[in-house]
């Protein structure tokens, strides 16, 4: 089973989201914070890890570069998810090193592609 | 025919003339006697009769009202007389409150064969206006800020509860569909559609309104075009089916790259392709990629998105592109969205440089063209040896600049003519890149956007200014100006920051000003320390220090004296400030190749910097008409740089 790391401050947003990856057969742990986030990126190892942008103690483009600067974590894809859907914001993202970028709300279809496509290109 | 007036009635005429005039009159002769004036004169400035009568002179008056409290406590009379005696024999005028309000402008005009004279008007009123207007021109700014900040707080604020819907309604969905629940699945999704159309209409009106404020910035990246369409098949191959449509793509493998803004293409794609998909039932979507060449050689890519739906007549497709209108108005009830997305890809192309069309009839399905070109220079690229090697012979072959701007196409217009030229370009889009590019391999000269995302120009001028490996290079401030100040460069290419450091005053005299020996430094400050540091500084770089105490002086030494190779000038004086000495001087001709260096307390406010980039930083329009000015002042730059280095290295 393919391992998600759900990085979410918003607890409405974490509750949706890890049921809705769960349903779609993911096994999903979660981080509250970009300084869990790291911590767990590299004690879980994910497959993959979506990563809400703002997110307290460390936000989530701080989060990124880390977790992209550590060689024990840096072959992790990384998909940023942000309620800001401008397009400075996706420039902004990738610039931290994520490898794919979409928007809150989630279309889980959507979503499940981009991971899909991420994942294909392992 | 005139009759010739007698001495008598000419005398007569003029006193009824200055009796009745709306301004205070006062006449002095050549020994700064006073020897007439009229009622308006003793009204407004309260002269008693017993001063009056007597054989005043212009001294005696300014020391009655000094002594009465005229200027302010704590004045030091001697000196404002003697800032006042200093420019008699020019023409000049300034404003002046008097003790009791009353907003005074005073003007005094030598007279020919000796004395002067003074004209006194009460501009009070006008004043008010004045400042009712500035205040009505803020306050309009800062409703607007407020509404640009509020439509950002607010988008983010709608989503979270939006969020909340969509997604709790869709996982009930999932579950109602689990239990084979028919009724409520429809009512859940019927919820969730809903939530979307409205999270569609927020993005779209969002979008809207920051091209509408001009704030929607262009991001340009060399893009690989086969993986660009592959990830907007995968956003609209739902949509795509849901109608049951089948979508074709025509996408040559060999099609390669275009250097445009992903984002924003992949958004009108995805707008086009959704919209047929939404209009087309049971037929197909077309995606079709094709390069072209357009008449003046340049690579263009071309999209076409066709469907085999209803198509549109004429008058619809007249309405197109105009925000919040579909076909008809019975569009939005049948077939949803928002009406905004062809307006937005409309805005998108344009701001790509790109054109779209249309071409449709009834029933024959439609098919929207958009047309991009592969545009050059604007990516952060850092290919610094490859440009070097490139450049081009020509006159400025060996001058390098560095054009740092986040506009494309600034980096178009600039690398189209400079590169002409024969001007080495490097290019860089943000601050930070022109930072790392200059650090490894200074440029001659640097033209630096004001406005920049991140670190705006004047910061980066500030770091550059404080690095020595930096501070040497000329910097041209690249700003957008109105019509009105089109035509006006006056060429300051510094600006200091106080306190001042000497050894870069000197550098900077040194690369400013001609290395000639009797050039002279005007030196515009109202602190006297200040005023004789730099004029020691100046004199200790073999030229001749003169000195103004605020602007009204400068511009009286101005009128009487060979324009200076440089102006110091201070922005914080009294009378006319630095701010309003850069407005009247530009009604000096001989003053327009004359540099002046801001001498400046470190912080300026925004209104002061979007002021001075207006003004006194070399202006220049991105519209691209005044690119001949953009040439002379580079070539005139550089040949200061060279000449200073020369003169460094001797």
């Amino acid at each position: 089973m393919m391992k998600v790391l759900l990085v979410e401050d918003n607890e409405m947003n974490r509750d949706m989201l890890s049921r809705r990856l769960a349903r779609n057969g993911y096994e999903v742990v979660m981080a509250v914070d970009g300084q869990q986030a790291i911590a767990m990126a590299g004690s879980e190892s994910p497959d993959i890890i979506l990563m809400d942008m703002s997110l307290p103690v460390i936000d989530g483009w701080e989060a990124t570069r880390r977790v992209k600067a550590d060689p024990a974590t840096k072959a992790i894809p990384v998909i940023a998810l942000t309620a800001h859907a401008m397009a400075e914001d996706e420039k902004k993202a990738r610039d931290a090193g994520c490898d794919d970028f979409d928007t809150k709300p989630v279309d889980i279809q959507r979503l499940i592609g981009k991971i899909n496509a991420l994942m294909d290109g392992k | 025919m005139k009759r010739q007036l007698s001495s008598k009635e000419e005398h007569a005429f003029l006193r009824a003339t200055i009796d009745n005039m709306q301004q205070g009159v006062a006449l002095y002769d050549a020994d700064h006697k006073l020897v007439t004036w009229n009622e308006r004169f003793v009204e407004y400035l309260e002269m008693p009769e017993e001063f009056l009568g007597t054989d005043r002179t212009f001294s005696d008056y300014i020391r009655y009202l000094g002594a009465r409290g005229e200027f302010g406590d704590n004045i030091d009379i001697e000196k404002e007389l003697a800032k006042r005696l200093a420019v008699l024999g020019t023409s000049h005028s300034f404003e002046r409150t008097r003790p009791d309000g009353m907003v005074m402008e005073v003007r005094r005009d030598p007279v020919p064969g000796g004395g002067f004279i003074a004209i006194y008007a009460d501009i009070t009123e006008r004043k008010k206006q004045e400042l009712a207007l500035r205040k009505a021109m803020e306050d309009a700014e800062s409703a607007n800020k407020v509404k640009s900040s509020f439509l950002a707080n607010m988008s983010h604020e709608l989503r979270t509860p939006l969020n909340a819907i969509i997604g709790y309604s869709e996982l009930l969905a999932e579950d109602a569909q689990d239990r084979g629940d028919k009724a409520a699945l429809g009512d859940l999704e019927k919820i969730s559609a809903a939530g979307k159309h409205l999270l569609g209409l927020i993005n779209e009106i969002l979008d809207l309104s920051k091209i509408e404020a001009g704030k929607m910035e262009v991001y340009l990246e060399r893009l690989d075009l086969p993986k660009t369409i592959g990830d907007v098949k995968t956003i609209v191959d739902p949509m795509i089916a849901k109608n049951g449509n089948r979508l074709i793509i025509e996408c040559p493998p060999d099609i390669g790259t275009l250097n445009t803004d992903l984002t924003k293409l992949k958004q009108c794609l995805i707008n086009l392709l959704s919209n047929a998909a939404k209009f087309t039932k049971q037929g197909t979507v077309l995606l079709r990629l094709s390069r072209h060449t357009s008449e003046d050689g340049r690579d263009l890519v071309r999209f076409d998105v066709g469907d085999s739906g209803m198509g549109m007549t004429p008058e619809q497709v007249g309405r197109l592109f105009q925000a919040f209108t579909q076909a008809d108005s019975s569009t939005t009830r049948n077939f949803g969205g928002t009406g905004l997305g062809l307006t937005i890809t409309k805005h998108f192309v344009t701001m790509l440089g790109g054109t779209i069309d249309v071409v449709s009839a009834p029933g024959k399905g439609t098919t929207f063209s958009i047309v991009l070109p592969d545009r050059e220079g604007g990516e952060g690229k850092t290919s610094l040896a490859d440009d070097l090697g490139l450049a081009p012979e020509g006159v400025a072959s060996s001058i390098t600049v560095l054009i740092v701007d986040d506009d494309p196409a600034v980096h178009d217009v600039l690398s189209a003519t400079l590169g002409r030229e024969g001007y080495v370009l490097l290019h860089a889009r943000d601050g930070a890149e022109a930072l790392s590019i200059m650090r490894k391999s200074p440029p001659d000269i640097v033209t630096l956007d004001v406005q920049m995302p991140k670190i705006d120009g004047w910061s980066v001028l500030g770091i550059m200014k404080s690095e020595p490996a930096l501070e040497h290079i000329p910097v041209i401030m690249l700003t957008i100006v109105d019509d009105r100040n089109l035509g006006f460069s006056l060429g300051a290419s510094e600006f200091m920051t106080k306190p001042i450091d000497r050894t870069r005053l000197t550098a900077l005299l040194r690369k400013l000003a001609p290395a000639k020996e009797d050039s002279t430094v005007l030196i515009v400050d109202d602190d006297a320390d200040v005023r004789e540091l730099v004029a020691n500084t100046v004199r200790g770089a073999g030229m001749t220090p003169a000195q103004a105490a605020n602007g009204r002086e400068a511009l009286g030494w101005l009128s009487n004296h060979q324009p200076p190779a440089l102006v110091l000038l201070d922005l914080m004086m009294p009378e006319v400030d630095g701010f309003a000495f850069l407005e009247k001087v530009r009604e000096f001709d001989s003053m327009k190749d004359v540099p002046v260096v801001v001498l400046t307390a470190k912080d300026l406010t925004d209104e002061e910097r979007a002021f001075l980039a207006e003004r006194t930083l070399l202006v220049l329009s991105k519209s691209g008409q005044p690119i001949g000015t953009l040439g002379a002042a580079l070539s005139a730059l550089a040949h200061r740089h060279h000449a200073g280095a020369a003169k460094a290295g001797q």
